[in-house]
């Protein structure tokens, strides 16, 4: 798989873009969301919602309710409202590509968000997934350069769980080859599941009796588990990553027991779409736009225009961005923490 | 024997879907007295005393003991009234041992709330002696026994808890000659301390020995009643296969209206 | 004992070999003797092939499974399981199932933990003390409602279990991803916490291990004593004296076996000198030696050593709670009404009935209680996870069934044994902690698993048929 892509900060993203958004007024900028069953998806409308309006646009929004037919209509209905452009959070991707070839036809311009739609005039906004595990890698072996890790992947069926682990094969196969690192613990958990972390967490440690020092789980909520090993052994405060942005993780990480939890904050993704949405609205060519670059990591490698957000790793020193995004309360992260022990707290 | 009936079943009916298991009809006992029940297979004589014995609601009728009309919704309401049941499937639960059996729904406790298994193996080894003296095997699960055997457990379980009315739904079906007359040994017993008895049986001569009178039913219909005494077997017979009835009987609902 | 079994060579000359004369005359269950002889078999080659793949780590055959500390984490990661299959056992000698068990773990740790985290954290103040006790009062009643309720929808409603469960299944986890809001719920209060066995406030040590050792032995000695003085109450033929005997002390022996097992794991190092300089025990100097359990004093440094602090930790609060739960459940599966009428139904249904047993309450019943039991089990999962999340209880139904069934439970009803379940449940813990032990993928462990479920299945056919 060759990526064609550039990643971009995403603060140097939302610079490039804000002077553009400025020009456009006027249009209809609409969003099929999927579902609206799953929390985060009116975090994401909330960002949207707010730049679209903020540049004098219009926002409209439908929801498929969880079924690929009612999308199709719902699109349907978007092009003979003529809307400028439809953002798709596609429910099922190959099935909603004729309602994309629609929309192209009539003269809409369409934006898939967060999941991939195969059609190359669309513009991909997503996170950089498979950075995520390259990023927790990074976070780790910053803080533990050398030594034993132990890797707590997710479920065996799940093809995240392998991408996830190639990233951070990526970055530390220098120095497992150089034997700085040392692959002492690999092993899949069962549904991803927290519990059965820490089982498989306190394996590693009998079976190694403790020589562990770093631990790079593929989640949060296995990091929780993990966490729950560790303590039972004392071991608490080896360095220890995950992935989601947990608040329950940002919390540990404030207090020291997580190293790092890599976010991909929602509101960013929101923002920096809507954005594109904005200047393709105003006739921008979207490979004009800042970050974008070509994608073909999908099913079928179709060559699509993308923009692949950085995830953010949250440290201890940054705890206060996911605090100051909205994304978890003061209280919430920092409970049990001493009053400016850890910026932002 | 007294004038008030210690069982009046009065008009029950019960239909299962379409078909009238049981139609209007009308049987009753004396203390101190057995009446069988004959018919053919599925003339109702089992879901009648079912009715009795609480295992069915009926659909219509009225049951009276001691010329009091009672409620039997379920088999507590029954066993409350004195009344025990033999039944033709004999109702034991297979896994656990005779003496659980014996006190299933009434077992012995310990000051401490407990089971006491002792004390109710000890029972039941007493009554099992009076039916079945060769019997041993306490200690197994009744479906190790053999079919003989777990009748005899059905026995022992309605004699044990002083019956005032006893049903025994063919309870000699599958017992050996020296056991089958150990029952009635027991039934003659039994009667003579005033209990009343429906014995269901297909065996006239059993019925003739032990009853003092019998009803008949054909199609969930009763087709009469007589005195054992009143009555011969090829009459009887002409009742249950025919639903003729002969002249020592009295005719119910279900009698051959034309052989009149 | 051997002169006792020498005073049983009675006259009478049997062809009976030593060892069916011993059963005979114990009345042990030979399926259970056929389990423990299957758990440590596996352990055994657990040791060996770990100690080949991983190296030594002081295991009796050279590798990390028979040491202490495994075996201690072993009945840790067994307790929750193992606490909801004494349950399960009912339901399914009831002629029942219940497939929800899973989800409704984590739909009532999820309510504990939204309570605790979300509701009673920020009203009270997070560690106020009566957050635990609210925690676990309303784990344990939403648990039992939930079993109610799933009693209730099979007795009343007259909806196979199968169904009832089965929707139950599906639709408490999606409460509890609503209630989580997809989210882990955490951490837990301080003192919740103490049920997970996590923490050393969890751990009794070795005084009170010994102490309610002891009491189990006097109680194992006590039913004995009295079972025999039952039957001379009423004449019933004994068991030769040499064979209560030998009970007695089989018995005590695995108890207080146990009991020295867990009080030879010593706690973490870490831990250990945390303890120390908190509560300011002088930590004795030592030499260092990497291989040893003990913490002792290098010049200023604490390191480790073979001779010096060491603190047991004895039981660890979830298996307690396992322990009691199994000794209950067996209780009131043998020695009460209730549970001979479950057995009873389950051998019978209509039998039932037709003795006066109201079988439809006596459902809810079973029901309820299954559901009290997985406030239990959830109670001790989140408490060891120090969190709760809408995946906590997911699929652990299939596995309390599976431990039923391998433990001697029929699927057909009317037979099965606490026992044997629990025994079933650290059979298969066993064979996941072994793998895990090996760094072997988690794919064959689920192979291996499924596995010992059907063979576990069919070694029992034969063994029913072949023993009468
Ligand atoms: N639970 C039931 N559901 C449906 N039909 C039933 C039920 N019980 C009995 N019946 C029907 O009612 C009728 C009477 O059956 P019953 O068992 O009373 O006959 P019986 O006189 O006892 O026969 P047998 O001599 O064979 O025992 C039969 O037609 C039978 O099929
Ligand atoms: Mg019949």
């Amino acid at each position: 798989m060759t990526r064609k892509f550039l990643t971009l900060a995403a603060g140097a993203l939302m610079l490039g873009m804000s002077s553009m958004s400025a020009l456009a007024a006027g249009k209809t900028i609409a969003v099929s969301w999927k579902t609206f069953q799953e929390e985060r998806w009116k975090t994401d409308e909330a960002a949207i919602k707010a730049v679209v309006e903020a540049a004098g646009n219009t926002y409209v929004s439908t929801d498929a309710q969880g079924s690929a037919q009612k999308q199709a209509a719902d699109i349907e209905g978007l092009i003979s409202q003529k809307v400028d452009v439809i953002m798709v959070v596609a429910f099922d991707s190959d099935a909603i590509l004729p309602s994309f070839k629609a929309a192209s036809d009539a003269g809409v311009k369409m934006l898939s968000y967060d999941v991939l739609v195969e059609d190359p005039n669309a513009l991909y906004v997503t996170f950089d997934n498979v950075g995520v595990g390259r990023i927790i890698a990074q976070e780790i072996q910053k803080v533990k350069p050398e030594g034993n890790y132990a890797f707590i992947k997710g479920d065996k069926g799940d093809p995240n769980a392998t991408f996830l682990f190639q990233g951070m094969m990526e970055v530390l196969k220098e120095a497992l080859d150089s034997g700085k690192v040392k692959n002492v613990c690999e092993t899949f958990t069962d549904g991803w599941k927290p519990d059965n972390a820490q089982k498989n967490m306190e394996q590693c440690l009998t079976s190694t009796g403790n020589k562990v020092d770093a631990v790079l789980a593929e989640n949060d909520g296995m990091a929780s588990g993990v966490v729950a090993a560790l303590e039972a052994q004392g071991m608490v405060g080896i360095p220890v990553g995950g992935q989601d942005g947990d608040l329950a993780a940002i919390n540990r990480v404030a207090l020291g027991t997580q190293t790092v939890s890599v976010w991909k904050n929602a509101r960013e993704l929101g923002k920096v779409a809507a954005e594109a949405a904005n200047a393709i609205a105003d006739g921008t060519d979207p490979t004009k736009i800042a970050g974008v670059g070509k994608f073909s990591g999908g099913a079928k490698g179709v060559e699509v225009n993308a923009i692949l957000l950085a995830p953010t790793p949250i440290t201890k020193a940054n705890v206060s961005a996911a605090i100051d995004a909205g994304h978890i309360t003061k209280d919430q992260a920092c409970a049990g923490v001493a009053a400016g022990a850890v910026p932002g707290c | 024997m007294s004038n008030i009936p210690l069982i009046e079943m009065r008009d029950i009916s019960i239909a299962f879907g379409g078909i009238k298991a049981v139609d209007h009809a009308s049987v009753d006992l004396y203390p101190g007295e057995v009446v069988g029940l004959l018919g053919h297979n599925g003339a109702g004589k089992s879901t009648l005393i079912k009715v009795l014995s609480g295992a069915y609601k009926r659909d219509a009728g009225q049951i009276f003991i001691d010329g009091k009309e009672v409620a039997i919704n379920n088999p507590r309401d029954a066993k409350a009234l004195g009344i025990e049941t033999i039944y033709q499937t004999l109702a034991l639960a297979d896994n656990v041992d005779a003496a659980a059996n014996l006190y299933l729904g009434r077992e012995l406790r310990t000051p401490f709330g407990t089971l006491d298994d002792v004390a109710m193996e000890a029972a039941t080894r007493k009554v099992m002696h009076r039916l079945n003296p060769n019997f041993r095997r306490f200690k197994e699960p009744v479906i190790k026994l053999s079919g003989g055997q777990r009748q005899s457990v059905a026995i022992a379980r309605a004699i044990h808890f002083n019956a005032r009315i006893l049903i025994m739904d063919e309870p000699t079906a599958a017992l050996g000659p020296q056991e089958t007359a150990q029952v009635g040994e027991l039934i003659k017993q039994l009667k003579s301390e005033g209990i009343g008895i429906f014995l269901i049986s297909h065996d006239l001569h059993d019925v003739f020995d032990l009853a003092d009178r019998l009803t008949v039913m054909k199609n969930g219909k009763v087709v009469g009643s007589a005195r054992t005494s009143d009555v011969d077997h090829d009459g009887v017979l002409g009742m249950i296969i025919a639903g003729k009835c002969p002249p020592g009987a009295i005719p119910g609902p279900g009698a051959l209206q034309s052989a009149a | 004992m051997s002169k006792q079994q020498n005073s049983s060579a009675n006259p009478a000359l049997t062809d009976d070999g030593p060892i069916r004369r011993f059963l005979n005359a114990t009345e042990i269950d030979t399926r259970m003797i056929g389990m423990i002889v299957a758990l440590f078999a596996i352990w055994c080659a657990f040791d060996i092939a770990s100690g080949i793949l991983r190296g030594n780590f002081g295991g009796l055959l050279g590798g990390s499974f028979l040491t202490p500390r495994n075996l201690w984490t072993l009945l840790n990661q067994t307790a929750s399981i193992a606490v909801m299959t004494t349950g399960m056992v009912l339901i399914i000698v009831m002629r029942q199932i219940d497939l929800s068990v899973g989800s409704m773990l984590s739909l009532v740790a999820v309510a504990g933990g939204v309570l605790q985290v979300y509701q009673l954290g920020p009203s009270l103040g997070v560690g106020h003390p009566a957050i635990w006790v609210l925690a676990i009062i309303a784990i344990l009643a939403l648990g039992t409602a939930i079993g109610a309720f799933n009693g209730y929808l099979t007795a009343y409603a007259q909806i196979p279990s199968f169904i009832v469960t089965l929707g139950g299944l599906i639709a408490y986890s999606g409460v509890a991803f609503l209630l989580a809001k997809g989210e882990t719920v955490a951490p837990m209060d301080k003192t919740f916490k103490v049920l997970g066995g996590t923490i050393p406030a969890s751990w009794i040590g070795p005084f009170w291990t010994w102490t309610l050792s002891f009491a189990a032995c006097a109680l194992i000695v006590f039913a004995i004593v009295n079972g025999r003085r039952q039957r001379v109450r009423f004449k019933f033929p004994l068991r030769p004296v040499w064979a209560e005997v030998t009970l007695a002390a089989l018995g005590s022996i695995a108890v207080l076996g146990a009991a020295a097992v867990v009080n030879s794991y010593a706690w973490p190092p870490k831990l250990a000198e945390n303890y120390a300089k908190e509560n300011n025990i002088t930590i004795p100097p030592g030499v260092e030696d990497k291989a040893g359990d003990a913490i002792c004093m290098a010049g200023d440094a604490v390191v480790r050593c073979l001779e010096g602090l060491t603190l047991g930790t004895g039981y660890a609060a979830p298996v307690l709670i396992a322990f009691a739960i199994g000794a209950i459940m067996s209780f009131i599966a043998t020695r009460t009404r209730f549970g001979r009428y479950v057995y009873a139904v389950g051998g019978n249904p209509e039998a039932a009935n037709l003795a006066g047993i109201n079988t439809r309450w006596l459902t809810v019943k079973v029901f309820a209680l299954m559901g009290f039991l997985v406030g239990v089990s959830a109670i001790i999962s989140s408490a060891r996870l120090d969190a709760a999340t809408n995946a906590l209880g997911a699929l652990n139904e299939l596995y309390v069934i599976a431990a039923a069934v391998i433990g001697g439970t029929s699927l057909a009803g009317g037979v099965g044994t606490i026992y044997g379940a629990i025994l079933g449940a650290l059979l298969m813990q066993s064979i996941q902690s072994g793998m895990g032990l090996l760094n072997l993928p988690a794919a064959f462990q689920n192979i291996v698993v499924g596995t010992v479920l059907v063979i576990a299945v069919w070694l029992d056919q034969i063994y029913r048929r072949n023993v009468k």
